[in-house]
């Protein structure tokens, strides 16, 4: 037995399972009613196979987290996302105490399925629920109810899993400050470790967006949002959720250590369609296409590209990429790490602009020195990050020189 | 010199006048058919109007000459110039001199229509030039025409005879060859004695970047050759002509001589179209004529706005640009000023608003300039308490109440012709622009002519917009200039967050101030985005307050999800947020779109 002394770099891993069982009215993401069971094979077939080719690449990582999203993943034949799993675990080092996730639509659960997930390694459960008001879950067209999502709820304890993500949503058609309250009051009662609360976007390609105007009108306005918002973050604070980041809650000890990854510009893998990856100062994603993507990876072949972006992040990039991410938890950019890491400092870089910001009452510096954004300013966060940041501390110069 | 006189007896020098849209442009292009020079295929649709912006809007902005040799079916061969007048009460001067440079007009009067404002004051100009008047009524291939009924208006309120006048469609080229019969025989040659000194007379110059300055005359008396030194009367400057010639259709053509009674062009390396004023006379260095010609006067702004480029960045090119369009209009003015608001720009001076809105439109379009035009602004006289008087074109240099003793302001006679129906609410209009109604002719039973006395700052802003929305587009307009008055004038500050942005400064009748302070307080509520602050905008008379409104903090703008770690979708929304940015004028410490800058100023109808 050997000891490593110089720990391992540490990775996520991300797979995307672009299927789900019916499309939701707001959903943007790269998701699909799937043809049948064969073809969602095929799919995992070819992931195992794209992550296969990056096993080496990542022989120098030891992952600890892992988070299959969607889409919906447990909308895969329960066979199929057995395998998926066993092939991650035997692909890439996982720590022994990995966090393990996988998205869980209410209603698409049983407990054979759950049961089984834990014991082979998934650890963490998200449950996409959304709304406690019925109401307001059949104008997203959810498929499930409050008593289904009550009812799978308690599948997954009885599975045994013991961090549980429950995903609401704010800004819903028909939904009123009182009426998310409720919901907000129902899922604490019912304690998760983790609660997600996203706004939400009307993206272009929805039926949302389709029905703009109409959408918009049984929509709360910009002021109750704002009001809605800055008084949950207050409630669930109160129940024993701080909030973390601008749109994650969890109980002490339970935020979603994938998730960080992101915001702490730390390297993460994403496999499957449109997935998106940091890995060796580079960020790049794959092809949304999936019959595409299965042929890429089907044939050796082929001509097909799998990657769709590649944007290798410059230095001066990062630092904005580091702000912009930063700013995102409640704990904020600690100055001395800025400076460590780039060399320069955060205040004399941004102060005159932070200080506007600061005395309005959108950020604070703690006592421990670090800046960070109050919910009255993450809610404006793009308004604030546009104007503190530089262009160069955006975009990319790679290829336009 | 009887072959002289015969050859002066052949010429014809008319102009064409008429309303707006009364189809001048198109009797001008089936006339230049009848031309040798431009065969039928080569006709572009309204030749005369050299622009595209003249094409499009259908007016004509600067005035044109073109020489036409006319074969009559008698088989007599005339010289026919043709000159062409601009269309528009701001350009009034230069149509008086170029129908100065005429013996006879075609007044044309759309037979639908019947006489209009500006029919009446063209009409006006050309008998105070003791024109020969050929009315011509036009359009009667519409199904609404009534030529006879036309015919009727025209001897009842010109007082000219029109039975029997040429009725045609200059758009179908029914009955032209009645107009040429008629400007052959009605039209008077011209006199002159090509031996007397010289004397012409300057109706239009152009900027050619090879020859200089194009100036485009009618010899009056005397006889002008290439080679000739000639001289400015106004200015007594002096040149030595280098071309001398007449105007085709297609372009000059040297002739070197031209003689009294004629009309073409003369160039003698002038750089400065400003040396080259409309209604000058030009005459010989060595020979000068007696007295210059009647009429010229200096031509003056009578609307200021100051013009800034949207993009602080581009104000070189804004100069170059105003410089270009200087080249060839001697009417327009500019100098460099600043504003706190909008940074650097100009001070410019237009003959009217429609002069103003050419002017910024061939700077977007031929110069490709983003630009913000503040609101139009007359000029105010102020008699000061220390007893000096200062001319006042820029709200922000409007002196503080203590240090005036009067303010004056321009005062315009205006003229409106409408149906009887719409009279009621043009006079109230008028009424509300602070009118003073002087009286009232009916010129049949439909129709009626208004007189009113009423103040230039109040046409400025949409008069015409609002003239046109009460009378469903049938009222027409003409003013003139009518002296300064003693009024009752304030400045209207506004403040955002406090601060004035000077840039919106302008001057009011006080019992307007009111009223017009709410009105663009709440357009600014509109037009400015929520921002992260509150922004108080306030509209105050020197330090008191007289409207409010609030535009509340924005409250959301946010990406609440970052899905599966795309970090680049997140940096895209930014960088794309920080361009909007980019683009933004700080107004104080209020950010506003150059978009909604211009909303603000474009008040719209009342």
């Amino acid at each position: 037995m050997s000891f490593d002394l110089i720990p391992k770099k540490r990775l996520g891993l991300y797979v995307h399972i672009p299927f789900c069982l019916s499309k939701c009215a707001y959903c943007d993401f790269n998701s699909a009613v799937p043809e049948n069971d064969e073809f969602m094979g095929r799919y995992v077939s070819a992931v195992i196979t794209h992550m296969n080719n990056y096993r080496d690449a990542a022989k120098e990582y030891e992952v600890d987290t892992v988070f299959i999203g969607g889409g919906t993943p447990t909308a895969l034949p329960k066979a199929e996302l057995i395998r998926l799993i066993k092939a991650i675990k035997k692909t890439f080092n996982l720590t022994r105490y990995a966090e393990f996730t996988v998205e869980a639509n209410p209603a698409t659960v049983t407990l054979p399925l759950l049961k089984q997930l834990r014991r082979i390694g998934v650890n963490r459960l998200s449950f996409g629920m959304q709304s406690a008001n019925n109401r307001e879950l059949k104008a997203l067209s959810r498929r499930h109810t409050r008593q289904e999502f009550i009812e799978s709820y308690r599948l997954a304890r009885r599975a045994g899993f013991d961090n549980i993500n429950v995903d609401v949503m704010f800004g819903i058609p028909y939904q009123t400050f009182d009426s998310l309250m409720k919901t907000l009051d129902f899922v604490t009662r019912l304690s998760p470790e983790h609660i997600s609360m996203y706004n939400l976007k009307i993206e272009p390609g929805t039926p949302f967006y389709k029905n703009l105007k109409a959408v918009r009108e049984v929509c709360a306005d910009e002021d109750t949002e704002y009001a809605m918002y800055t008084e949950a973050i207050e409630f669930l604070e109160r129940r024993g959720y701080p909030q973390y980041e601008i749109s994650n809650f969890a109980r002490h000890g339970f935020p979603c250590i994938h998730n960080l990854k992101y915001w702490n510009c730390e390297e993460y893998l994403g496999f499957g369609v449109s997935a998106h990856s940091y890995f060796n100062g580079n960020r790049f994603s794959f092809i949304s296409d999936v019959k595409k993507y299965m042929e890429a990876l089907e044939d050796i072949e082929t001509d097909i590209p799998l990657t769709d972006e590649f944007d290798p992040v410059e230095s001066r990039e990062r630092m904005g990429e580091y702000i912009m991410l930063r700013m995102r938890l409640v704990d904020g950019l600690d100055p001395r790490a800025f400076a460590a890491k780039f060399g320069v400092s955060f205040e004399e870089t941004y102060g005159a602009k932070l200080k506007k910001y600061l005395q309005g009452g959108f950020m604070v510096r703690y006592n421990n020195g670090c800046y960070a954004l109050t919910p009255g300013g993450m809610f404006v966060s793009n308004y604030i990050l546009s104007d503190i940041l530089e262009f160069d501390d955006l975009c990319s110069y790679s290829g336009s020189f | 010199m009887s072959e002289f006189i015969d050859k002066q007896k052949k010429i014809r020098n008319f102009s064409i006048i008429a309303h707006i849209d009364h189809g001048k442009s198109t009797l001008a292009d089936r006339i230049l058919e009848f031309s040798d020079t431009v065969a039928k295929r080569d006709m572009e649709e309204q030749l005369l109007d050299n622009m595209d912006l003249e094409r499009e809007r259908g007016i004509t902005i600067k005035a044109r000459a073109v020489r036409i040799d006319y074969t009559a079916p008698d088989g007599e061969e005339y010289i026919l110039n043709l000159i062409d007048t601009p269309g528009h009460v701001d350009f009034n001067y230069e149509v008086s001199r170029s129908l100065n440079a005429c013996e006879g007009a075609l007044l044309v009067v759309d037979s639908t229509q019947g006489i209009e404002a500006q029919t009446l004051a063209n009409a006006y100009l050309a008998v105070d030039s003791n024109l020969e008047i050929v009315p011509v009524v036009n359009k009667i291939d519409l199904p609404s025409a009534d030529p006879d009924k036309v015919r009727t208006e025209i001897e009842d309120v010109i007082g000219i005879p029109a039975e029997g006048c040429p009725a045609v469609s200059a758009k179908t080229g029914l009955n032209i060859q009645d107009v040429m019969d008629a400007i052959v025989r009605d039209v008077p040659a011209p006199t002159g004695d090509p031996d007397a000194p010289l004397k012409c007379l300057i109706f239009d110059s152009v900027y050619n970047s090879y020859l200089g300055v194009v100036v485009y005359i009618r010899v009056m008396d005397g006889t002008l050759r290439a080679g000739d030194k000639i001289k400015l009367m106004s200015t007594g400057a002096e040149f030595e002509t280098v071309e001398v010639g007449v105007l085709d259709p297609f372009g000059l053509r040297s002739t070197g001589v031209l003689s009294a009674g004629e009309v073409g062009y003369v160039t003698a390396s002038i750089k400065s179209i400003g040396d080259t004023q409309v209604g000058d006379t030009v005459t010989h260095a060595e020979r000068p004529a007696d007295e210059a010609l009647p009429g010229f006067k200096q031509v003056q702004s009578m609307v200021y706005a100051g013009i800034y480029p949207a993009d602080g960045s581009k104000y070189n090119e804004t100069k170059d640009a105003l410089e270009k369009l200087r080249l060839n209009d001697a009417a327009f003015t500019f100098e460099p000023e600043t504003s706190i608001a909008l940074g650097f720009g100009f001070r410019c001076g237009f003959l009217g608003l429609l002069h103003m809105e050419i002017i910024e439109e061939r700077l977007e379009r031929e110069f490709n300039l983003d630009l913000i035009t503040t609101a139009p602004s007359v000029i105010y006289k102020i008699v000061k308490t220390n007893g000096e008087t200062v001319d006042v074109d820029n709200p922000t240099n409007y002196p503080s109440p203590d240090e005036i003793d009067e303010a004056l302001e321009p005062m315009v006679a205006a003229s409106i012709i409408t149906p009887t129906d719409y009279v009621g609410g043009l006079m109230d209009l008028c009424q509300d622009r602070r009118g003073v109604f002087i009286d009232m002719k009916y010129l049949d039973t439909t129709r009626v002519e208004l007189h009113y006395k009423l103040p230039l700052n109040e046409i400025i802003y949409d008069f015409f917009d609002a003239l046109k929305s009460r009378s469903r587009g049938y009222a027409s307009l003409d003013y003139e200039l009518e002296g300064y008055e003693t009024s009752d004038l304030v400045k209207l500050d506004f403040l955002l967050n406090g601060e004035i942005v000077d840039a919106l400064t302008f001057i009011v009748h006080r019992e307007k101030a009111y009223a017009r302070a709410r009105k663009i307080a709440e357009k600014l509520k509109e037009n400015i985005p929520r921002q992260l602050f509150e922004i108080p905008i306030q509209a105050a008379i020197g330090s008191k307050v007289i409207a409010r409104e609030t535009v509340k903090a924005m409250r959301k703008d946010v990406l609440a999800k970052c899905y599966g770690g795309d970090i680049t979708r997140k940096k895209k929304l930014l960088e794309k947020q920080k361009e909007g940015k980019k683009k933004m004028r700080q107004l104080g410490s209020v950010e506003v779109s150059p978009e909604a800058f211009m909303a603000v100023l474009k008040l719209g109808d009342e």
